[in-house]
């Protein structure tokens, strides 16, 4: 939902097949792979360019500075240990080079996540000769992330409404894997009236796509 | 009545036991000539919905071929394993959840999951699609997810989803349930230019009196009352005893 | 725990990548036989159940930040190890492709670590442990505890050989990389057992229908089991042992040791981090993985304990309650 609207804002790569999408944000990645580690000119250029793009799908530089910050912690985590089990002293800047190619194929992927919409997703995978059961299935999972979310907001705000401030951890966890697992019964649950649902259309398990021309 | 035409559906002392013994139909029987449109009321758990998943073989597992044991009849024809494609081809369902039935990821996938799965043409699928989804006036949500759309659009499409199959008998459960009233409104208009039978369980009479003929009270899974509209709703005595109101539409002064 | 892109080498993802696809397309065929008509919708929402769980966050004891259920082995008790590796690789692609949330190269490796170690290999160790257990449902709570904790350790074992593996990773200690890992995600694994754990209690003591018994293996699904749990149990037993190995300086230590690898026993320029970040590391890297080994094991198993006392008493008010319904 939140990825659709983002994603299909009006931009040069709207009309871009999905594809050439996905492989050049696999080619920016790959790249930034093979490159070799201490090559910060080059890496540096590749963010260079994916800004670029980043720019031209409409991507805000606060939005994505936003984004880096959530990312920081753990690369913050890989260079605090690197030093810890290696002794030459190149620690830091091999993390810093390793936060490089890492932030190159970040924003690759940003750039991917704001230019692909989920339904080109499946239409580029059904291209690429991607099993139907698996681009159906990924519908299905699709389509039902965003309800089950909504399902566990509301587990949650119930929940927060009888539950006065925080109790101790353990409670916690034990509430939260309960609410998980009540979850798991409701989402199992509508699993079989959707299965239902499909009968009733004439499901025999056999997958029919249908070509919509874009 | 000298009706030749078959009854688009029969139930011959139909009875159902959950694997947990409760029963949740117990011997009803009813005819429902073609074209007619049916209301099914009474209290929560009188087996309502229960007796809607008998009309296309979704509840019990139907006997095979042999027509002796089967219970309920469509268009003359017993519900068997083997008939149930062409039963759900004539028998639309609509459930009570939306999302239960949305199940892809855009509108226009899941109006067409119907239609493809009757093998139809890639030319008569795509056409069946724009007429279902104009015939509930969603024609211009065909490219959008159905997390978007408001609960009374979700039902509308699943509606649409259901008409794209053209079926001969439409059964609805609870399709008013969480509409606001213009949502409601608009599921009305749609419903009654449907030609064909209709089955709708439902706790909102007043959209009974709007739609449906006749009335069939069920409690405890047996038939309780069966008549035309006005005389059951309008009857303190029957609508007390089996949980429900008189509408206020149909109250005497 | 999702390996973003540009920690592994691209040989590496390669390599993680078709073997990951050969799992996919495996369960994929395996799926549409066990689950027939209802394989899309059940597995689909299993996927989404997984990724919406994944949401929820579990404090950790006062510190910033929290963790998460990772699902492949709740995933594999739930629907079987076919469903349970689909799932997750759903859930991995969808995060990866659309939220930017671990990487498209590692995606094969995070898909090897997470789905196909974390389901198949799971799902051998908790059918391993349940049929020598038996079926009640003390029984499956500590097998899926058992195996939920082994399969953390395991994959993060994994990925300490695919690091390894990646040319870029030449100037690290073996040893030391998996000292780390282990200490983290002993401590993961722990939270990953008692989320599962607590999960699978909650699901037994509502509709025990909705977990299978296990399916009519033969003796090959057998020997496939004990196989699979076998690989999963060495690597998680490597994972603690490992660090051990100095003190037996065996080929692989000598070889280390030529190449100048073995950095653990070289004396360090002093680091800024040193002095208050690991220090317990710095000087004790073996005790300290043993003891997070040990203690982990100890969390768990009484942690299976506990969840598997309390899913008895539930399903015994539950038939108290039926019973009294009854008469």
């Amino acid at each position: 939902m939140v990825v659709d609207s983002r994603s299909s804002k009006q931009s040069l790569f709207q009309r871009m097949p999905g594809s050439i999408k996905l492989l050049m944000a696999l080619a920016m990645i790959l790249a930034a792979g093979l490159i070799p580690l201490e090559n910060w000119p080059a890496h540096g250029l590749l963010i260079g360019i994916i800004y670029i793009g980043l720019s031209i799908a409409g991507v805000t530089t606060g939005y994505l500075l936003r984004r880096l910050a959530l990312f920081l912690p753990l690369l913050l985590v890989f260079g605090l240990s690197a030093p810890a089990v290696r002794s030459d002293g190149a620690a830091w800047s091999w993390t810093i080079s390793l936060w490089l190619r890492c932030t190159v194929s970040f924003l690759a992927g940003l750039w991917l996540i704001h230019v692909l919409p989920f339904r080109e997703l499946l239409i580029t995978l059904r291209r690429w000769r991607c099993p139907a059961v698996l681009i159906a299935m990924l519908g299905f999972m699709y389509r039902y992330t965003f309800i089950l979310w909504d399902e566990l907001h509301r587990l949650q705000n119930a929940r927060a409404a009888r539950d006065f401030g925080s109790g101790p951890w353990w409670r916690t966890w034990s509430t939260n894997s309960q609410m998980i697992g009540l979850l798991l019964l409701r989402a199992m649950e509508r699993a079989e009236r959707t299965h239902r649902a499909m009968l009733a259309r004439g499901w025999d398990g056999s997958i029919r796509f249908l070509e919509f021309d874009e | 009545m000298a009706n030749t035409e078959p009854a688009a559906i029969e139930l011959r002392r139909l009875t159902f036991q959950y694997p947990n013994g409760r029963i949740a139909l117990d011997e009803i029987t009813c005819s429902i000539p073609t074209g007619e449109r049916i209301a099914v009321v009474g209290p929560s758990g009188a087996g309502k919905s229960t007796l809607l998943m008998h009309l296309n073989g979704l509840l019990p597992a139907p006997p095979i071929t042999s027509d002796d044991k089967t219970q309920v009849f469509v268009h003359d024809r017993g519900v068997t394993r083997q008939r149930l494609r062409d039963i759900r081809r004539q028998v639309g369902f609509l459930f009570q959840d939306p999302d239960d039935q949305l199940f892809c990821p855009t509108v226009r996938d899941d109006v067409a999951f119907g239609p493809l799965n009757l093998g139809l043409s890639r030319e008569e699928v795509m056409s069946r699609v724009e007429a279902g989804l104009a015939a509930v006036g969603m024609a211009d949500c065909s490219t959008r997810n159905p997390s978007e759309l408001s609960t009374g659009e979700r039902k509308r499409v699943c509606l649409a989803g259901i008409l794209a199959c053209q079926p001969a008998i439409l059964v609805l459960d609870e399709p008013t349930s969480n509409l606001d009233p213009r949502a409601r409104r608009q599921l009305l208009e749609i419903l009654r230019a449907f030609q064909g039978t209709l089955v709708v369980a439902t706790h909102d009479l007043d959209f009974v009196i709007d739609l449906c003929t006749r009335v069939l009270v069920l409690e405890s899974g047996k038939v309780q009352a069966d008549g035309a509209t006005e005389g059951i709703l309008s009857d303190p005595l029957i609508m007390d005893r089996y949980g429900l109101e008189v509408p206020w539409r149909l109250r005497k002064p | 725990m999702h390996i973003r892109d540009g920690i592994l080498g691209p040989e590496v993802c390669l390599m993680a990548g078709v073997i990951s696809l050969g799992a996919v397309s495996y369960s994929l065929r395996r799926i549409r036989f066990d689950l027939e008509d209802r394989a899309v919708p059940l597995t689909g929402m299993l996927a989404a159940l997984i990724f919406a769980g994944q949401m929820v966050n579990f404090p950790l004891l006062g510190l910033p930040v929290s963790g998460h259920l990772l699902g492949g082995v709740l995933a594999a008790v739930t629907l079987g190890p076919w469903a349970g590796c689909l799932a997750i690789s759903m859930v991995l692609i969808v995060q990866a492709v659309l939220f930017s949330d671990g990487g498209l190269m590692s995606l094969g490796a995070n898909i090897l670590n997470m789905g196909v170690v974390g389901a198949w290999g799971g799902y051998g160790v908790y059918s391993t442990i349940r049929r020598t257990l038996g079926s009640s449902h003390a029984a499956t709570v500590a097998a899926a505890v058992i195996a939920a904790w082994l399969s953390v350790l395991a994959a993060a074992t994994l990925f300490c050989v695919e690091f390894l593996l990646s040319s870029h990773s030449s100037g690290f200690d073996p040893r030391g990389i998996l000292t780390l890992m282990v200490l983290y995600h002993a401590l993961i694994g722990v939270g990953e057992a008692l989320i599962t754990g607590g999960v699978l209690a909650y699901v037994l003591g509502r509709r025990p229908d909705l977990i299978p018994e296990l399916g009519k293996a033969g003796p090959v699904g057998r020997v496939g089991g004990f196989a699979v749990s076998g690989v999963v149990l060495a690597l998680a037993v490597a994972s603690i042992l490992a660090p051990f190995k100095s003190e037996l300086p065996d080929g692989l230590d000598a070889v280390s040791e030529q190449v100048g690898l073995s950095a653990l026993e070289v004396e360090r320029p002093p680091l800024v981090l040193e002095d208050y970040a690991i220090p317990l590391l710095a000087s004790w890297p073996q005790l300290s993985v043993s003891v997070a080994g040990i203690l982990g094991t100890l969390i768990v198993f009484a942690g299976a304990a506990v969840l598997a006392g309390m899913t008895r008493r539930t399903a015994s008010s539950i038939v108290t309650t039926d019973g009294s319904h009854g008469g």
